[in-house]
C-alpha cells in the first residue's frame, strides 16, 4: 500500500546523527499530533451524535424512540463511512485534511441548520436522516484514514490499543460534558459550531504541521479561513437563530408558523387536537377552549339581555366573538386586536375559521387591528358590555393594559349598567396576581364578581366580572341553547373559590408601580424553569 | 439633563474596552460561558453606512451677533411695548405666565425657532423625545406656585380631600420600570450600585443615605428647612451653608465616605444634574441633590418622577400655552440701553434680516448671565461676576433605534446607565407611550455630560467636533451598554450644548456674587434664569421667573 502520509515525513537523506535525531523526534511529535487528532475527532463525533438525538427528541417528541433510531442510524452510517474508507487512496494526510473541513462543517451546521428547516420543510425527518447519515459518514471515514496514517509509525498492536484508547476517552469526556456543561452552558445551536470549529482546528493543524502539505497549503488555507469565519459569525448569531426557531417549545406537529411584526404565531396539531401559539405561550386547544371562551364570556352576557353594543379587546381568535354571536340581540360587536397577521389567519385558515365559525364574517362584527389602549383613549361610543381578553400581563408593556389608569378608561366606555370581563389569568398559580386585577379594578370604580373555571389544557382559570353596581345574578337571562359549558348551575359554582384560592391582599397595579406584573413573575417564576 | 439622580466616572474613567475587560468579558465570560464572551468581542458596530443623521445645536450663527453688535444693520422696524422678556426659556416662559395672570401680555424676543430653551424637543414618526431636560421629580408639596401650574397643566388631577396631596395624573408619573444600571455585566433595578458589591462599600452607601435621611429632616434655627427647592427658600444656618465652601469630593473624603461604588454614583448624580463632577461642585450642592427631594403626592412617592415622550418640552409647551402676548421668535436681541422712559434694545430679526428696534418701559432678561452680561455691556451700574460661571457644555444625541438587544437583568428602563459609562446613560422616549409592542422602534435620548475638561476647553472641542467624529464615540457609548446594537440604530442625530447648564461650584450658591448678579438695575432692567439660582433644574428656573416677574410687578 503506498502510503504518501507515511513516505514523506522519513528523513530525506541518513546524513548526520544530529539529522537523523532531528527527523525521529520530529516524527515522534506528528504522532503524538495525530493521537491527539483521534482524540478531538472522537469528541467531536460523539458530540455531533448526541445533538442529533437531542435535537430529534426536542423537535419530534418521543425521546426514545428519536434517541435509538438516531443513534443507530448514526453507528449504520459510521460503518458506511469506513467501509468507504478503503476506496480513499493517494495523499492520505491531503483526504484527511478535506474531511476534517467537511466533518467540522457539516457537523458544525447540523443543529442550526435542523432548527431553522424544521418549520419550513413538510419532510423533516428525511433531512433529519440525510444529515444524520452524512455526519456519520464523514466521522467514519476519519478513524480507518488516521489509523492508515499512522500504520507505519507504530507497530499494528499499539496502533489499535493507542488509536482506540483514545478514541474512547474522547467519547467519555464528550458523553460527559454535553448534557453538563455545553447544552446548559451554550446550548445545542453554539456547541454543534464550536464542536465543528474544533475540526477544522484540527484540519489547519495538520496542515501546518506536515511538511507535505506545502503544494496546497495555500488553497486549503482560505478554505479553512472561509469555514471558520463561517462557524465563527454563526456562532454569534446564534442567539438570533434559536429566538427565530424556537420550535423545541412544540410537542406535536407544527402546521403553521409565522412571525408577524408583534407576535410569533404558531399552530401544532395532534390526531385530537389544534393548538395555537403565540411567542410559544398556549392561547387554546381546540380541545377544551369552549370550556374558556363560554366562562369568559356569557356570564356577563346572560346578565344583560338588552345588550346592543359589546367591545372585544384582544381575542383576535374570533372565539369570543363567536359566543357572543350567539346573542341575536346584539347590534354591534367591535373586536380591537394589534395584530392584523392573528386575525387575518383567523378570517383565512380553514381549520380555524370552522373553529370561530367563520365569526369575522358576520356582518354585526366589526376588525380593528390597532393598539388597545390608544383605541380606548379616543373611542366615544358607550358600550353594555367589554370583553377583555389580552395575554397574561407577563412583560410591563402588557402590564400597562391591567392598570387602573387603562380601567378607568374603560368604565367611561361603560353604558349605564353595562358589565366588564376581564382574563385574569389563573386564580390556582398565580393567586397574588388574579386577586391583583380583582382590587385594580375596585380602585377603579367597579364592584367586582371573581370567578374562576376549569380548562383542562390550562388549567384552573380566573376572570373577574366588574360593573358600576353589584346587580348581576348568575340566572339572570336565559343562556343560549347549544352551551357545553356554562349552565347557571356552573356559573354558581365559579363564583367559589376554595381556600387554596381564596382572596389575598394586593397592591394596586399603577403604571408607575406595574405591581402585577411583579406579582406575576413571582407566581409563574417557579413553573416555568 | 436636568434633574435626576446617579453616578459617574471620574475614578477612574475607564476606556470602552478597559470596562469591557474588566466586567463584561470578565464576569459574564465565568458566569455565562465562552458563548457570550465570544459574542461581545464579535466587532460591534463596524458598518455604520446605514445610519443618517447629523449635527444639530442652538443657533450658534445668530447668537454670536451678541458679540459684535456694532455690525448690525441699521434698524428697519420700530417696536413699542410696556415689558419686554428676552428668553424663551423655562424662567422667560414662567415669567410671561405669571404676568398674564396679572393680566399683561409683554412681548417675548426668542433666538432660535421655538421657544423651550433646554427644555427643547422634536419628534419623528417614532416617538417625540427630547433634546435637554426630561422629567421633573414629584414637587414638595409646598410648593404652591409649582403646585398650581402643574394643576392648570393637567398633570395635578387634584387633591386629596383628607391629606390635601396632590393626585398626579398616573400617565404623566414615570412608568415603572424606571431605573437599571448595568454593572458587573447585569441590568440591576435602581442605580445604586448593589450586584455584587461588597458588603463594606454597601454599608457605606447605607451610612450615606441614613445622613441623607437625617439632611432631609434637618431644619435651621430659622424654622427653615436645611435643603429646599427652590433653593432660596433654605436655612440661613452657618452650619449647612458652610457646606458650600468645600467642594462635595472633598466633603466626602473628610466624612470617610471613599467607597469606589458610593462615589462612582455620587458623581454620577452629579454629572447628570450639574453638568459636573463631585470634586467640582460645592458640598452643599452635592447633599441638595438628595437632601431637597421631598416631593409628597397622594398617589407617588419623593422618588417619583414625572416625564413625557418629549421630555420638559411639554412642560414649556404648557407655560407658553398659559401665558399672553406675542412671542417673536428668530430674533436675537444684541444690545441694550437706557432711555428716560424705560429701555431700548436693538434685535436682530435673522428671518428677515433686519434690525428690531424695541421700545419698553421694563424688560426682563430671561437669558443665561454671560449673555446678559454682553446685553448689559453699557448699561450703568450692571454687576459682572469675577470669573465666568461655570457652564457645563453637554452632548445629547437621539437614537432611533428598531430594537435593543438587551442583556441579562432588569428589562429596558425608562433610564438606563451603565456603570463607570463616559456619558450618564440614556432614557427612552417610548417608555411613556402606552403601545403594546414593546419590541419595537424606539427613539433614545443619550445625555453625555462633556465634564473631562474645563467648561471652555471642552466647548470649544466640542464645537470643533464633526458629526463623523461623535458618531463612533455616541455608538461605542451604546455597545457599551447594548453588544451589538449598532446595526439596529437608523438614526442618529447630535446636538452640542455649548452652555448646557450652569455648575453650582463651591462658594456660588451662598456668596454674595448670586444675589448680586439677579439684583434688577433702577427697576427697569430685571434678571431671570436658572443661572441666578446656580442649578439647572426646572422648579429652579420657573422660580426666578416667578421672583422676577413679583419684582417687575412690586415696582410699578
Amino acid at each position: 500500500m503506498a502510503n504518501a502520509a507515511a513516505e514523506a515525513p522519513a528523513p530525506a537523506s541518513p546524513g548526520t546523527p544530529e539529522r537523523a535525531r532531528r527527523g525521529a523526534a520530529r516524527q515522534e511529535a506528528q504522532s503524538v499530533l495525530l493521537l491527539g487528532s483521534v482524540f478531538v475527532i472522537a469528541t467531536c463525533g460523539l458530540i455531533y451524535e448526541l445533538i442529533a438525538g437531542t435535537l430529534a427528541s426536542y423537535l419530534l417528541g418521543d425521546s426514545v424512540t428519536q434517541f435509538s433510531t438516531i443513534i443507530g442510524a448514526y453507528l449504520f452510517s459510521m460503518g458506511v463511512g469506513s467501509w468507504l474508507s478503503r476506496y480513499l487512496g493517494g495523499p492520505l494526510l491531503k483526504w484527511f485534511i478535506w474531511l476534517e473541513i467537511l466533518v467540522g462543517l457539516v457537523g458544525g451546521f447540523s443543529a442550526p441548520l435542523l432548527f431553522v428547516l424544521f418549520e419550513y420543510v413538510a419532510s423533516f425527518r428525511l433531512i433529519l436522516y440525510a444529515l444524520v447519515g452524512l455526519t456519520g459518514i464523514l466521522v467514519g471515514l476519519e478513524i480507518p484514514l488516521l489509523m492508515r496514517i499512522l500504520e507505519n509509525r507504530f507497530e499494528f498492536k499499539d496502533l489499535v490499543s493507542k488509536v482506540f484508547t483514545v478514541d474512547y476517552i474522547g467519547a467519555l469526556l464528550a458523553s460527559l460534558i454535553f448534557p453538563l456543561v455545553l447544552v446548559p452552558q451554550l446550548g445545542l445551536m453554539r456547541t454543534s459550531l464550536l464542536f465543528g470549529t474544533l475540526n477544522v482546528v484540527v484540519a489547519a493543524v495538520a496542515l501546518y504541521r506536515f511538511p507535505e502539505t506545502r503544494p496546497y497549503r495555500r488553497a486549503f488555507a482560505s478554505l479553512m479561513g472561509a469555514a471558520l469565519l463561517a462557524l465563527a459569525v454563526t456562532f454569534g448569531y446564534a442567539g438570533r437563530i434559536q429566538r427565530y426557531t424556537e420550535t423545541l417549545a412544540f410537542q406535536d406537529q407544527v402546521i403553521y408558523a409565522k412571525s408577524t411584526i408583534y407576535q410569533r404565531i404558531v399552530l401544532t396539531k395532534n390526531q385530537r387536537e389544534l393548538r395555537l401559539f403565540l411567542n410559544g405561550n398556549l392561547q387554546f386547544s381546540s380541545q377544551d377552549e369552549y370550556r374558556y371562551h363560554e366562562a369568559l364570556v356569557h356570564p356577563a352576557m346572560q346578565a344583560l339581555p338588552h345588550a346592543r353594543r359589546v367591545l372585544v379587546l384582544g381575542g383576535g381568535d374570533g372565539l369570543a366573538v363567536r359566543e357572543l354571536l350567539k346573542y341575536p340581540q346584539l347590534q354591534q360587536i367591535r373586536l380591537v386586536d394589534l395584530d392584523a397577521g392573528m386575525t387575518e389567519l383567523f378570517k383565512q385558515n380553514q381549520l380555524l375559521t370552522s373553529l370561530n365559525q367563520r365569526s369575522f364574517f358576520n356582518p354585526k362584527v366589526q376588525v380593528i387591528n390597532g393598539d388597545a389602549y390608544q383605541w380606548v383613549r379616543q373611542d366615544t361610543t358607550r358600550y353594555d358590555c367589554l370583553i377583555v381578553d389580552f395575554p397574561d400581563p407577563a412583560n410591563y408593556s402588557i402590564g400597562k393594559l391591567y392598570s387602573a389608569a387603562f380601567y378607568q378608561e374603560l368604565h367611561r366606555l361603560l353604558a349605564p349598567g353595562g358589565k366588564l370581563v376581564v382574563q385574569s389569568t389563573s386564580p390556582y398559580v398565580a393567586r397574588q396576581s388574579f386577586w391583583c386585577v380583582a382590587h385594580t379594578l375596585q380602585a377603579a370604580g367597579f364592584h367586582t364578581i371573581p370567578y374562576h373555571c376549569y380548562v383542562p389544557s390550562f388549567g384552573e382559570w380566573g376572570f373577574v366580572l366588574a360593573g358600576e353596581n353589584g346587580h348581576w345574578r348568575p340566572n339572570a337571562g336565559p343562556l343560549p341553547r347549544d352551551l357545553r359549558y356554562v349552565t347557571p348551575v356552573t356559573i354558581r359554582q365559579m363564583l367559589d373559590f376554595p381556600p387554596d384560592m381564596a382572596e389575598v391582599p394586593t397592591d394596586i397595579n399603577q403604571l408607575n408601580n406595574q405591581a402585577l406584573v411583579r406579582y406575576f413573575e413571582e407566581d409563574w417564576g417557579p413553573y416555568v424553569h | 439633563m436636568p434633574p435626576k439622580p446617579s453616578p459617574s466616572s471620574s475614578l477612574t474613567n475607564p476606556s470602552r474596552r478597559e470596562f469591557l475587560a474588566r466586567t463584561g468579558v470578565g464576569v459574564a465570560g465565568l458566569v455565562l460561558g465562552p458563548g457570550v464572551l465570544l459574542e461581545s468581542c464579535s466587532p460591534a458596530g463596524s458598518a455604520t453606512n446605514h445610519i443618517q443623521g447629523g449635527l444639530r445645536g442652538a443657533d450658534h450663527a445668530v447668537g454670536h451677533l451678541l458679540r459684535t453688535p456694532g455690525r448690525l444693520p441699521a434698524p428697519s422696524q420700530e417696536l413699542s411695548t410696556d415689558l419686554l422678556i428676552v428668553g424663551g426659556g423655562v424662567a422667560g416662559l414662567a415669567a410671561r405666565r405669571e404676568l398674564a395672570r396679572h393680566g399683561h401680555e409683554p412681548l417675548l424676543l426668542e433666538l432660535e425657532a421655538r421657544t423651550g430653551g433646554n427644555a427643547a424637543s422634536g419628534q419623528n414618526q417614532v416617538s417625540a423625545y427630547p433634546w435637554g431636560a426630561h422629567y421633573l421629580p414629584v414637587p414638595d408639596a409646598r410648593n404652591h406656585d409649582l403646585l398650581g401650574f402643574l394643576r392648570e397643566s393637567g398633570v395635578v388631577t387634584g387633591f386629596d380631600g383628607t391629606s390635601g396631596l396632590p393626585i398626579y395624573n398616573e400617565y404623566h408619573l414615570c412608568h415603572d420600570p424606571e431605573e437599571r444600571l448595568l454593572l458587573n455585566g447585569h441590568w440591576q433595578q435602581g442605580l445604586v450600585p448593589e450586584v455584587g458589591v461588597p458588603a463594606a462599600d454597601r454599608a457605606q452607601i447605607a451610612r450615606f443615605f441614613q445622613l441623607i435621611g437625617e439632611l432631609k429632616q434637618a431644619r435651621g434655627t430659622d424654622g427653615r428647612d436645611a435643603f429646599a427647592i427652590p433653593l432660596d427658600h433654605s436655612s440661613t444656618d452657618a452650619q449647612f451653608r458652610r457646606l458650600d465652601q468645600q467642594s462635595f469630593a472633598a466633603y466626602l473624603d473628610q466624612e470617610g465616605f471613599t467607597s469606589p461604588y458610593l462615589r462612582w454614583y455620587l458623581d454620577y448624580s452629579c454629572r447628570d444634574d450639574y453638568g459636573a463632577t463631585a470634586a467640582q461642585v460645592s458640598a452643599w450642592a452635592g447633599l441638595h441633590y438628595f437632601a431637597a427631594r421631598k416631593g409628597r403626592a397622594h398617589n407617588a412617592t419623593a422618588a417619583d418622577v414625572l416625564a413625557w415622550p418629549e421630555g420638559n418640552g411639554f412642560l414649556v409647551e404648557q407655560l407658553r400655552q398659559q401665558g399672553q402676548g406675542t412671542i417673536l421668535s428668530r430674533i436675537v436681541a444684541c444690545q441694550l440701553q437706557e432711555t428716560p422712559t424705560g429701555v431700548e434694545v436693538l434685535a436682530y430679526n435673522a428671518a428677515a434680516q433686519r434690525t428690531v428696534r424695541i421700545r419698553a418701559r421694563q424688560v426682563l432678561l430671561a437669558v443665561p448671565q454671560f449673555v446678559a452680561q454682553r446685553l448689559l455691556a453699557g448699561v450703568q451700574g450692571a454687576v459682572h461676576p469675577a470669573q465666568p460661571l461655570h457652564h457645563a457644555p453637554w452632548l445629547v444625541a437621539n437614537l432611533t433605534v428598531t430594537g435593543l438587544p438587551q442583556g441579562p437583568g432588569q428589562p429596558l428602563s425608562w433610564d438606563n446607565v451603565g456603570y463607570g459609562g463616559a456619558s450618564v446613560g440614556y432614557v427612552n422616549a417610548n417608555h411613556q407611550h402606552l403601545s403594546l409592542s414593546a419590541d419595537g422602534p424606539k427613539v433614545i435620548t443619550v445625555y453625555w455630560p462633556l465634564s473631562d475638561a474645563p467648561p471652555d476647553v471642552a466647548r470649544r472641542q466640542a464645537y470643533q467636533t464633526t458629526y463623523a467624529e461623535w458618531l463612533p464615540r455616541v455608538l461605542a457609548e451604546l455597545e457599551h451598554l447594548h453588544p451589538g446594537a449598532t446595526p439596529y440604530v437608523q438614526r442618529v442625530e447630535v446636538w452640542v450644548w455649548g452652555h448646557g447648564m450652569v455648575a453650582p461650584i463651591p462658594g456660588f450658591l451662598w456668596g454674595p456674587e448670586r444675589a448680586a448678579l439677579a439684583q434688577p438695575l433702577r427697576q427697569r432692567i430685571f434678571f431671570a434664569h436658572s443661572d441666578y439660582s446656580g442649578m439647572s433644574i426646572f422648579e429652579e428656573a420657573f422660580y426666578q421667573g416667578l421672583r422676577a416677574t413679583r419684582e417687575m410687578l412690586a415696582a410699578v
